[in-house]
């Protein structure tokens, strides 16, 4: 199937050649100087660019390093427009290597500083989806101290807040250390109370990753993050409270992680969620599998919390409720395992 | 045994001629005097017209016997020519035991010698899926019914579009897709990660736990054996020291250093009294001698005055 549509009735196109000669003649275009001749050949190629077989022959000729010219144009519009055409680009998998090998990573993030706002939001976007790939999230590593000075601004809207925590939670899932030693824990527990769902649902998922060493559990210690992360664990949206679930799973491991959490009394609410999730059974798969992950994180906390006296105490009061847990007619059997690891915490003796 | 090429190369990749080419001249070998450059169309060694008569072998030929023992003669000679230059020509001696001969070439650059003759092939193709352009309606003397007609043309591009359509869907969802099975990996990820620090830190506090018990336990241990070792030395030390005083003592009274109460006594109290009491018996008697001296004295006076009075 060829899509050579010619751009005929539209004046903003350049017009697009017959069959293998459409993109490379394109590029040839683009590389002449007039402003105005590079934005119409960019919009005909990010039409083009919907089709799998051109984006693979662009892949596949080589003219990426073409484009690098027009990361640094004057026109804020072709910087925008380029941006467009990688945010296509790093749709498929083949584009998104392309992409990496490609050293067109560094002219990219900086154009995170453009003035335009368009052309750093899909930036962000082109960012976000590298981090499909594992080895995206490699390369961004190094880009992480600018994230985490883009973090700071306030004045960004919420998409470009949203794809930012999303790519700084997925790079630090790989390694947490240079989003923790910019000062990570502070500016996403900011975050953390953000007006809009999406934005603290990509925080918490974020303070997650970033408290999964233990430098990073001390620092969420210290800098009283934890308070509002009890609070996220009663909001509607269960991914939020799956992630902040998280977040205190990975931060109770430490002994001053359980200390504040017993302070804060967070065992009740985390076992209120328990409950919560027995009632609900009957919900349809997805929704179920969007819980499991809840569950499981709260039986994880609840386990470590079962080591500090007090935590046993007050779950040895609920053991009835946790043994109904572990029974076999749950048909998970992370959560079977997660529940029966719990009742064997809290009624450890040595 | 290498070939020697005779065409050099420029380095702009022409030949050049060993030999430059020149028009052939009638000049030399044969009998006839050298005419000026001729025209070739006129050279006498040229032969024009049909050539065909001179293959067939003429009738006559046959004819003469000693023409041909002659040129059977010839031909003897030849070979037996050729044999003899073969053999006087000098042929490398055949190879040791053990050993064989190869052809090398010793030119500067090797030439690859082989009967393959490298070949490529390039081929072109008009595009497999080029819309084959829409042929133009025929209309011949009859009335044009529109719907009919564009029927084919409406198939093909709804056709196209939900095609293309359903391509863009598709990206989506495997997007999405692959977000999903992300997120639920991490998920796993997560949940047994954080039970491997679990028990990483489990492992970590009863280590320590176990550690600091033992230190304590060291430590009373070390206490004990520090008081049973304080105990023994101070029971030596009594025992030692038991002995001690009284050898002192000893040692002290036999060196002297002990006063004896009673000579002390006697030195303090006894001795001064009698000295006192001496003292005073030696000046009574001092003043009884001085006083007998002093009546001695007087009397002696009287009487020498008694003498001197007399005497007047």
């Amino acid at each position: 199937m060829s899509r050579d549509t010619g751009a005929g009735p539209d004046p903003g196109r350049a017009p697009v050649a017959f069959g293998l000669r459409a993109v490379p003649r394109l590029f040839e275009e683009l590389q002449q100087p007039g402003s105005g001749s590079r934005r119409r050949a960019l919009a005909s190629l990010c039409g083009l660019m919907l089709d799998p077989e051109r984006l693979h022959q662009t892949v596949r000729g080589g003219f990426l390093e073409q484009l690098k010219v027009l990361l640094k144009d004057e026109d804020p519009s072709v910087r925008g427009e380029t941006c467009k055409l990688l945010h296509l680009l790093s749709g498929h998998s083949v584009g998104r290597e392309a992409l990496l090998s490609s050293s067109l990573l560094p002219p990219l993030s900086q154009l995170l500083d453009d003035q335009s706002s368009s052309c750093r939001t899909n930036v962000h976007r082109v960012l976000n989806r590298l981090t499909l790939l594992p080895a995206g999230a490699d390369a961004l590593l190094s880009l992480v101290p600018k994230l985490m000075l883009k973090l700071k601004e306030e004045e960004e809207e919420e998409e470009v807040q949203v794809l930012l925590l999303s790519t700084l939670s997925c790079v630090s899932r790989l390694d947490a250390l240079p989003a923790l030693s910019s000062d990570g824990v502070s500016l996403v527990g900011h975050k953390l109370s953000h007006r809009s769902p999406n934005v603290r649902r990509e925080a918490a998922a974020a303070m997650m990753a970033l408290s999964v060493p233990e430098d990073g559990k001390r620092q969420v210690c210290e800098k009283a993050v934890l308070p509002v992360v009890v609070g996220l664990l009663q909001e509607e949206d269960v991914e939020i409270q799956a992630n902040a679930a998280g977040v205190i799973m990975y931060t109770v491991i430490i002994t001053a992680g359980k200390q504040q959490c017993l302070d804060l009394d967070v065992v009740p609410v985390l076992l209120r969620l328990l409950s919560n999730q027995r009632r609900e059974e009957d919900e349809e798969a997805q929704r179920r599998r969007r819980r499991k992950a809840l569950v499981v994180y709260t039986l994880r906390a609840l386990t470590s919390l079962a080591e500090a006296p007090d935590g046993r105490r007050l779950l040895l009061e609920q053991l009835p409720l946790l043994e109904r847990q572990s029974e076999a007619t749950e048909e998970d059997q992370d959560i079977q395992r997660a529940a029966q690891t719990l009742v064997r915490a809290v009624t450890w003796t040595p | 045994m290498a070939s020697a090429s005779r065409s050099r190369r420029k380095p702009s990749g022409d030949c050049i001629f060993a030999s430059r080419p020149r028009p052939v001249g009638t000049h030399g070998k044969y009998k006839e005097a050298p005419d000026k450059h001729v025209n070739i169309i006129y050279d006498r060694r040229i032969v024009r017209g049909n050539t065909f008569g001179q293959l067939v072998v003429p009738t006559t030929a046959q004819a003469d016997p000693a023409e041909i023992q002659r040129q059977q003669e010839i031909k003897r000679k030849a070979i037996a020519i050729k044999r003899a230059q073969e053999q006087c020509r000098a042929k490398t001696p055949e190879a040791l035991q053990g050993r064989k001969h190869i052809d090398v070439q010793t030119d500067l650059y090797l030439e690859e010698l082989s009967n393959i003759i490298v070949a490529t092939d390039i081929e072109s193709q008009t595009d497999a899926f080029l819309d084959r352009p829409a042929s133009p309606l025929f209309i011949p003397a009859k009335l044009f019914d529109f719907d009919r007609e564009v029927q084919p043309v409406l198939e093909v591009l709804v056709g196209k579009t939900i095609e293309q359509s359903l391509l863009e869907v598709m990206e989506e969802e495997e997007l999405a897709c692959l977000m999903a099975q992300q997120r639920a990996f991490h998920e796993l990820r997560n949940i047994h990660l954080a039970e491997v620090q679990h028990l990483q830190e489990k492992e970590r506090r009863h280590r320590e736990e176990k550690e600091r018990r033992i230190a304590q336990q060291e430590e009373v241990l070390e206490k004990e054996r520090e008081t049973a070792e304080k105990i023994a030395a101070r029971a030596y030390t009594k025992q030692d020291l038991a002995d001690l005083v009284p050898a002192a003592f000893t040692s002290l009274r036999s060196n002297g250093y002990f006063d004896d109460p009673v000579e002390t006594d006697v030195e303090t109290d006894f001795l001064p009294w009698l000295m006192d009491e001496v003292n005073s018996k030696l000046e009574r008697r001092f003043t009884a001698r001085q006083l007998l001296d002093n009546i001695i004295h007087d009397v002696a006076q009287k009487r020498l005055e008694q003498f001197k009075e007399p005497e007047t």
